[in-house]
């Protein structure tokens, strides 16, 4: 059941990221946005973070039929949204995310190469959190200033996805239980969250680019 | 509190200027450009040059003053800004 669901949860992932990465991609042809560039970034990596976990899985349903997916893959896979999340919140002008001194920056990645792909991909959902909270925050803080109410939709998006990674990364903690369904309904529900906005975009008047 | 427009956003309103609001057939003046658009003639100088270059903008003389109207490829860019303006805002976000 919670292979089905997880499966289900890739496959929605991938079809909203690359929906939103694709109209992400046609307005900075039309504008040539800095935003609209990185919002492509995000959304098209968030997107292959997903068909990634969603090709492990469906490899392993019809070919491997192991009944879980390869750790590996799945860290990367998470690994590669984490890199879509982080483009994100770069969008709302994140300042200071690296430590500046250099010697922090050199021994920042030895922990990697000492810690197994469970406390690999631990640490990434975390961080995943981090900058999912932190595009909720600010886009709650736009909505503040813009009074659009799809910015509402969108941090409720930023946000069911944050707490979905929290549940993932508690699931850990308590395995075996019922929090991995709810993480995965939780994480299904914010990509539909971020979904809905973008069909209220009129792109049918647009004229697009010719040499797209 | 107002906060600093960015770059495309005053190329937005430029551009809006020169469709929606411009005194005669023949085009908006510089001076004109800068009233409605709240730019400093340094920069507004060199954004018309790079507009003329790109086709938004079309460049005539008219009494020995230069005259600004919107072009057709402006018109469509105008159009693309506003919508992705709304897309971008959407996430909380400028364009």
């Amino acid at each position: 059941m919670e292979f089905f669901l997880e499966n289900i949860l890739n496959l929605v992932g991938f079809v909203v990221g690359l929906i939103i990465g694709i109209i992400s991609y046609i307005g900075f042809r039309n504008t040539g946005s800095p935003t609209l560039f990185r919002l492509t970034l995000a959304f098209f990596s968030i997107g292959a973070g997903f068909f990634i976990m969603w090709l492990g899985q469906t490899l392993d349903i019809f070919v491997y039929k192991t009944g879980h997916i390869e750790r590996w893959v799945q860290t990367l896979g998470i690994a590669i949204q984490t890199v879509g999340y982080f483009f994100i919140a770069f969008s709302h002008t994140i300042k200071s995310f690296f430590p500046k001194s250099n010697y922090l920056r050199s021994i920042g990645v030895v922990p990697l190469f000492l810690i197994s792909f469970i406390s690999i991909e631990n640490i990434i959902r975390s961080i995943s959190f981090i900058l999912l909270a932190y595009g909720a925050i600010e886009t709650i803080l736009s909505y503040f200033a813009s009074k659009r109410k799809t910015a509402i939709l969108v941090a409720c998006g930023l946000w069911a996805l944050a707490f979905g990674e929290f549940l993932g990364w508690y699931y850990f903690v308590f395995p075996q239980s019922i929090l991995n369904v709810v993480s995965i309904s939780m994480k299904i529900a914010g990509l539909i969250m971020l979904f809905i906005p973008v069909t209220k975009v009129p792109l049918t008047r647009i004229k697009f680019d010719e040499n797209l | 509190m107002s906060s600093y427009r960015t770059h495309m956003q005053i190329i937005g309103d430029i551009l809006l200027t020169a469709r929606d609001d411009t005194p005669d057939e023949q085009g908006a003046s510089i001076t004109y450009l800068i009233r409605k658009a709240n730019i400093s003639h340094g920069r507004i100088s060199k954004i018309l040059n790079n507009l003329v270059a790109q086709g938004l903008l079309e460049q005539s003389n008219s009494c020995g003053a230069c005259k600004y109207k919107i072009s057709h490829v402006g018109r469509e860019f105008l159009q693309a800004y506003n919508t992705f303006n709304k897309f971008a805002d959407g996430f909380g976000l400028i364009i």
